[in-house]
């Protein structure tokens, strides 16, 4: 029987875009979860802002092994700035990084991502869902600093939540 | 005049005038050693898990001791804290304290009961320490690159001093129990190669900084081993010639043969040069590195210091280190792995019987049980690591007890089970219907990346079994009506296994072939090939297409390729599938073969074609056949190695052996 291409790639499909969202409803629900825990006097920023940071710090230590500073720091660069555009993408988002202007500097793009319109039917603020994503980054880049003794940081630059088109991070080396 | 503990005359033996090198004494400190030959330390986890001596580690040291006739010969390093920081393998033994004293003799007496010199060493191993508690010491705060390992917080000046006075406490213990040479290890990742590398060495202190700063806590412990030893007591240490971490900005070439020099300006009568991390993304030991490859470090190192070289890392065979020692690249051979697989290697070679070696074919097994907690284990040597059991030992059987056993298949089961089972007594005849020894290793043996390496098994085995006076039928292939004319006592079924039909229509196509008929040269295999088995066989005949130029993809059951291979080996293969271009679909199945290729189903249902003109079968099952003829006739039957259970090399030399020691 030959295969079907078209059944086969529909149903992979479906099943892949089923999974990402499943990512972002999941955290969403978990953060009820981590509200209802902490109760009333909670700050639900300050419960994503903490999410974020573990989450963060995870990732950055599950990317070490990907990281190598053998061609260099510009090639380094922007192989994090792959890992980091790519973490996005694995989440159902159209994310690249580029070439910044200066040197050893990347930007990360981000032109579609899911996560505010599922953020939208928990009742999340699009603030915090800005604020979240660039707190995971910086997260994620602590112990890629102190392993390869560089001193990272990331900034946001532009965010969807706020209604600015796309994301931009800069990625760069502080002095 | 330098201190000689035993005398040695090697004039006599053949091995002496064919590596004269080898056996020719040299002076470390004021210690004569008679040879050139050192049993470097090893762990084994053999021992008490609160770092107590057990019978078992001594024995397995007294066997190397007998090996080294002579020669250096080296326990495992101790750590020295209470805390446990430094104590990076569950069964390492320790020094922290004189009631361990008791056990670290009964090492340094079975070692001078062979005439050997009793080596000890003193390991610390930081930063791939603290197996048994929730964090280790390190100079600097690092985070792990590998989570199967412990965070490490840095250690406060204070710390640092006290770790340097551990080394010498543990140092006087060692030489209390009896141990004629101190070792300090500052290699692969434990806690000297952390101070001494800027990877993993941050900090701006006294033990930090330059190179000489990051030197500092090295010297201070070779000064303070140096001074409770005293002039007759040589003090050694091992050190990274090149880290192997320069994707992680560790130290260059260069300030590692400078970290030689302070060793050297701090009193060290020898280095053992060694190379590598156990987090270095290179290859260093594995068996697709060539023999005598980094000889070149030991040589440079002679060029920095004028003290002693010692070195291991792929000299597996004594004509290179002999070599290199007569050039003046070398002083002395060290050996790990080549006497786990065979602790008498050295011996053998003095004695002219070299053909007699088992030698370690780098599968790295051994590194994987210890890094998994697990004891020694060595993938060719059945009996390393239960040299203290009588019962791994082949027991002779009374005369009335002697058995006609025939061996049917003379790959690595059938010959190892023979010649323990010949030694023992009983009249063993080995069929095989090829006109070779070795089974399918002679095939396996063709796969790339220095798999011809596998073939020393057989040779070992031919020669034991040779000795043992294993009786030969090859070119006659086994009948029932064989088994019934000949009515052994015992059959032994090691026919290696039977190789899986390709699952749903297409199977029985002319371009299915046989793994082995392509490793053999028999098959025609056209340019777009497709190798169904995923594991260690699969993964051997694809790189074997890929380097002539074939575009190969693997597709098997297993979730990952190579399941069957150790972790200490396998990512070599992971590297060399992408390199060769290789696709891998593992938890997939061959659902059917048509004029285009292959149609591949995942494991969750997924279909999708891959285009090939030929499919490689390397899924093996168990092998049926004989089974029933011998169990009809009554006789006494074992079915060992591959045809009882497909498996690896290692598999096939442990079942052979237990059933050689059981018939």
């Amino acid at each position: 029987m030959p295969v079907n291409a078209e059944k086969e790639i529909g149903k992979l499909w479906r099943n892949l875009h089923g999974a990402q969202a499943e990512i972002c409803r999941t955290y969403y629900r978990w953060r009820e979860v981590a509200l209802a825990v902490a109760g009333p006097d909670a700050k639900p920023l300050d419960i994503a802002m903490k999410a974020a940071e573990i989450m963060g710090n995870d990732i950055g230590k599950s990317i070490l092994p990907r990281l190598n500073w053998l061609k260099g720091e510009e090639a380094f660069m922007m192989s994090l700035g792959k890992l980091l555009a790519g973490l996005w993408v694995t989440e159902g988002g159209i994310a690249f990084a580029e070439k910044g202007e200066k040197p050893g500097e990347v930007m990360i793009r981000c032109t579609r991502d899911p996560w505010p319109s599922v953020a939208k039917t928990y009742g999340v603020p699009m603030e915090e869902v800005a604020l979240a994503r660039e707190k995971l980054y910086q997260s994620m880049l602590k112990d890629v600093s102190v392993f390869f003794n560089i001193p990272l940081n990331i900034e946001m630059l532009k965010a969807i939540p706020r209604g600015e088109g796309e994301y931009l991070f800069r990625l760069y080396k502080e002095n | 005049m330098a201190k000689l503990l035993f005398e040695w005359d090697y004039s006599s033996y053949p091995g002496a005038k064919a590596y004269p090198h080898l056996f020719k004494p040299i002076q470390i400190g004021n210690l004569t050693v008679p040879n050139r030959i050192k049993y470097a330390a090893t762990e084994d986890n053999l021992n008490d898990h609160n770092g107590f001596i057990t019978d078992a580690d001594v024995e397995y040291m007294r066997l190397r001791a007998e090996g080294v006739v002579g020669g250096l010969c080296f326990m495992q390093g101790v750590y020295m804290d209470p805390a446990r920081k430094g104590q990076g393998y569950v069964g390492q033994a320790a020094a922290w304290d004189d009631k361990y004293i008791p056990g670290l003799k009964k090492i340094a007496d079975a070692i001078h009961g062979e005439k050997a010199i009793a080596g000890y060493q003193l390991m610390d191993c930081g930063r791939v320490g603290a197996v048994e508690v929730e964090s280790g010491h390190a100079p600097s705060t690092v985070p792990q690159r590998l989570r199967v390992f412990k965070p490490m917080f840095e250690m406060t000046n204070a710390e640092i001093k006290e770790m340097v006075q551990q080394h010498v406490d543990a140092a006087k213990r060692g030489i209390e129990a009896g141990f004629d040479v101190i070792e300090i290890s500052g290699i692969v990742g434990y806690l000297i190669s952390n101070f001494l590398s800027s990877y993993t060495n941050r900090r701006t202190d006294e033990y930090g900084g330059d190179i000489r700063g990051r030197s500092q806590s090295m010297i201070e412990i070779i000064q303070g081993v140096k001074e409770v030893c005293g002039p007759d007591i040589p003090v050694g240490i091992r050190l990274c010639s090149d880290e192997l971490l320069s994707d992680v900005r560790g130290n260059t070439p260069e300030e590692s043969m400078q970290t030689y020099q302070f060793a050297e300006e701090a009193g060290a009568d020898y280095i053992s040069c060694t190379l590598g991390w156990q987090e270095s993304i290179f290859p260093v030991i594995s068996r697709d590195i060539p023999q005598g490859n980094w000889l070149f470090l030991a040589k440079r190192a002679k060029e920095h210091v004028n003290i002693p070289i010692q070195m291991a890392y792929r000299l597996f065979t004594p004509d290179k280190p002999n070599k290199a020692i007569g050039d003046g690249e070398l002083d002395i051979w060290e050996m790990c792995r080549s006497m786990i697989a065979d602790p008498l290697m050295p011996k053998k070679v003095l004695e002219g019987r070299e053909d007699e070696v088992r030698h370690c074919v780098a599968c790295n097994l051994c590194l994987a049980r210890l890094f998994r907690d697990a004891p020694m284990t060595c993938y060719i040597n059945p009996r390393c690591a239960h040299e203290h059991d009588e019962t791994f030992y082949p027991k002779s059987v009374e005369e009335d007890d002697r058995k006609e056993v025939m061996i049917v298949g003379a790959g690595p089961a059938g010959l190892e089970c023979a010649y323990v089972s010949a030694q023992r007594g009983h009249e063993v005849h080995v069929y095989d219907k090829r006109d070779e020894l070795g089974g399918t290793i002679l095939e396996a043996s063709q796969a790339p990346y220095g798999d011809e390496e596998l073939m020393t098994c057989t040779n070992y085995q031919k020669v034991m079994c040779e000795q043992a006076g294993v009786h030969f039928h090859l070119g006659t292939e086994v009948t029932e009506e064989l088994i019934q004319d000949e009515l052994p006592d015992t059959v032994v079924l090691a026919t290696g296994p039977v190789y899986a039909k390709v699952p749903g229509p297409g199977g029985d196509r002319d371009n299915v072939v046989n793994v082995l008929d392509v490793l053999g040269g028999k098959a025609e295999v056209g340019e777009k090939v497709v190798v169904w088995g995923n594991r260690k066989p699969g993964i051997g005949v694809a790189l074997f297409l890929a380097k002539q130029g074939k575009k190969v993809t693997l597709v098997g059951k297993d979730k990952s390729a190579g399941f069957d291979v150790n972790p200490s080996f396998k990512w070599r293969y992971m590297i060399y599938l992408r390199q060769n271009g290789i696709m891998a679909y593992n938890d997939c199945n061959i659902e059917e073969i048509n004029d285009d290729g292959i149609t591949v189903k995942t494991y969750d249902g997924y279909h999708f074609p891959v285009a090939c003109d030929t499919i490689v079968v390397s899924e093996r099952e168990a092998n049926e056949s004989l089974k029933k003829a011998v169990q009809g006739e009554g006789i006494e039957l074992f079915v060992i190695g591959d045809a009882l259970v497909p498996r690896n090399l290692s598999s096939a030399v442990h079942d052979g052996y237990r059933i050689g020691l059981r018939i």
